[in-house]
């Protein structure tokens, strides 16, 4: 029992301190100096950032003119592939060309309102260049997802910068050297991006899957049922790390028996990719000069004429406004005279309709007068006419307004 | 069988070749994926290491594993150090089974190979999920340990050919 564990103890002792024939470190030391760099690259010392950018440099280029030959073979490859489905994409392109062309002018005069409004809304003119970029090292490596690419610190590259395949968003730097940068891809685990899915307008954040696709990580539960297989996906621009409207992609849904699994198909081919492009944005802060200068450079720029036309707009609507509101108070004031007179009016018609009724009761007591000195004789009752009625009661008023008794 | 070593220069060459491949596979970072088949991956520098400082160590420069270590991270872009730890890892390991084997067998090998595989990408799995917080996918991890293992036993009879070489 003892010997074995004594040659374990030896076994273990010869393989982490014997120096073989040609060996000029033991494995303890550079096991010792793995873990020494480990901590002393996420440090972040000057000298050791200068130090990764300059190991960075090196690599990349090593490991570009190491891949050419494979990827001379790939490129033949794929080239040979294009050659045989080049008709059938050339007549498809020529459709679809004739159908952009169209569509790319209403979106310039879109692009170009939006661009006058974001400029009014905002304190700050952002511009941007897009700058081309050449992968120089595109390995699909099963845990992480990312590319290099031959722009840096010397092209105005910065963490965050956003990379494109022709409009499309593919991912973002994260990772910048002097000539050289690192692109963390929309599909790997680590990249999440606040988007907005259309028509819908929903709010969502995705993140890379494992199959080249992307998913959603966060959604609001309960509107999942809106999503359709033609809903699109294009950056929200929530938290400012991505602009906001760039596509990326379209919702593709799995359904099973039990759920629907929602699913972000890039439009952009990440394994595909040769030239990227990064785009380096410049915020530049609007002049606060004085009103002269102001008013003398707001001369020249457009958007101010605009501004000017849009405040003589404001003061004429101010003035009709004014003239209305007064017109409104003089009909006022005539509405209410006419009240008065409408109101003076009714009570005339009020006492005339008195008198008329007075005067409708003096002619039936005058005719009732008349017809009593006529007709009394043979309506009251006496001792000759036992038949009649007493004077002053309602059965003699009829009798005298019947000119007699009916039977008469 | 042409004399490698009456040929200065080229017997130097074919001594280092295991230590250029290796430099151009972690430059290269290649994985033989051309039918972008999901999840396939498979570890050709920890085949190589394996092999080469198992049965021809003398010609195989541990500081030169350990400096194709930081290449493979620049590459890839891990944490700087970590390949190389798990370069050496591997390096310790054989000369530990080198030292306790007295009769080698390939099967032994190749299991053995299996059980340090599984520790180190254990190892890196854990490394990279609790202090680095890098999101990975375990099965990835899982796929990578599988073919790499399947793998071995082909590469294996490969670089027969050229221990057969050297030794001649």
């Amino acid at each position: 029992m003892a010997s074995s564990r004594d040659d374990f103890v030896i076994a273990i002792r010869s393989a982490f301190l014997k120096k073989s024939t040609q060996q000029k470190f033991s494995l303890l030391t550079l096991v010792f100096i793995s873990i020494f760099v480990i901590i002393l690259s996420n440090l972040d010392f000057k000298v050791i950032r200068y130090l990764k950018i300059g190991i960075n440099e090196i690599v990349y280029r090593s490991s570009f003119v190491v891949s050419i030959p494979e990827n001379l073979v790939k490129n033949t490859f794929t080239e040979i592939i294009d050659y045989s489905t080049f008709f059938r994409d050339f007549k498809k392109n020529r459709e679809e060309l004739t159908d952009l062309k169209s569509k790319n002018i209403s979106s310039q005069i879109t692009q170009y309102e939006n661009k006058e409004l974001k400029e009014l809304i905002n304190d700050y003119v952002s511009s941007s260049d897009k700058v081309l970029a050449k992968i120089i090292v595109d390995h699909d490596s099963p845990f992480l997802k990312s590319i290099i690419i031959n722009k840096g610190s010397k092209d105005n590259i910065k963490i965050g910068t956003n990379i494109y395949d022709q409009s499309y968003l593919v991912g973002r730097v994260i990772e910048v050297n002097y000539k050289t940068s690192r692109v963390l891809l929309l599909s790997d685990l680590n990249s999440n991006v606040p988007v907005t899915i259309a028509p819908q307008n929903v709010q969502a954040i995705i993140t890379g899957s494992d199959d080249n696709t992307a998913q959603i990580k966060y959604m609001k539960s309960g509107i999942t049922s809106e999503l359709t297989d033609k809903s699109i996906v294009y950056t929200s621009g929530t938290g400012a790390i991505f602009k906001s409207g760039i596509p990326i992609g379209k919702i593709r849904i799995n359904e099973n028996d039990k759920s629907k699994k929602f699913k972000v198909e890039f439009y952009s081919d990440f394994s595909q990719l040769k030239y990227v492009f990064a785009e380096i944005i410049t915020k530049s802060e609007l002049a606060k000069g004085n009103q002269e200068e102001e008013n003398s450079a707001n001369n020249q720029k457009p958007i101010d004429a605009k501004l000017r036309i849009l405040e003589d707009e404001l003061e004429i609507i101010e003035q009709s406004n004014l003239k209305f509101k007064n017109e409104n108070e003089d009909l006022k004031s005539k509405i209410n005279n006419l009240n008065n007179k409408i109101l003076g009016f009714q009570t005339e018609i009020s006492k005339q309709r008195e008198k008329i009724n007075q005067f409708d009761i003096d002619k039936g007591e005058l005719e009732f007068l008349r017809l009593n000195l006529e007709y009394s004789h043979k309506c009251r009752k006496s001792f000759f006419n036992v038949k009649g009625f007493s004077v002053g009661t309602e059965d003699y008023k009829k009798c005298i307004l019947n000119k007699g008794r009916i039977n008469d | 069988m042409i004399n490698l070593k009456t040929k200065g220069f080229y017997y130097k060459v074919y001594a280092l070749l295991p230590i250029i491949i290796l430099f151009i596979s972690v430059l290269n970072e290649f994985d033989l994926n051309y039918l972008n088949l999901d999840y396939f991956s498979f570890n050709f520098p920890f085949i190589l290491i394996f092999f080469f400082s198992l049965k021809e160590f003398k010609n195989f420069d541990y500081l030169l594993v350990f400096l194709a270590g930081l290449i493979n991270d620049t590459v890839v872009g891990l944490p700087l150090g970590l390949s190389s730890l798990s370069y050496m890892l591997i390096c310790i390991a054989t000369a530990y089974f080198r030292n306790i084997t007295i009769r080698p067998n390939p099967i032994k090998d190749w299991f053995y190979f299996l059980f340090i595989l599984s520790l180190i990408n254990s190892l890196n799995y854990s490394i990279l999920t609790l202090f680095f917080s890098y999101n990975l996918v375990l099965m990835n991890y899982l796929v990578n340990t599988f073919f790499t293992f399947s793998f071995y036993i082909v590469f294996v009879s490969l670089f027969k050919f050229y221990l057969k070489g050297i030794n001649d």
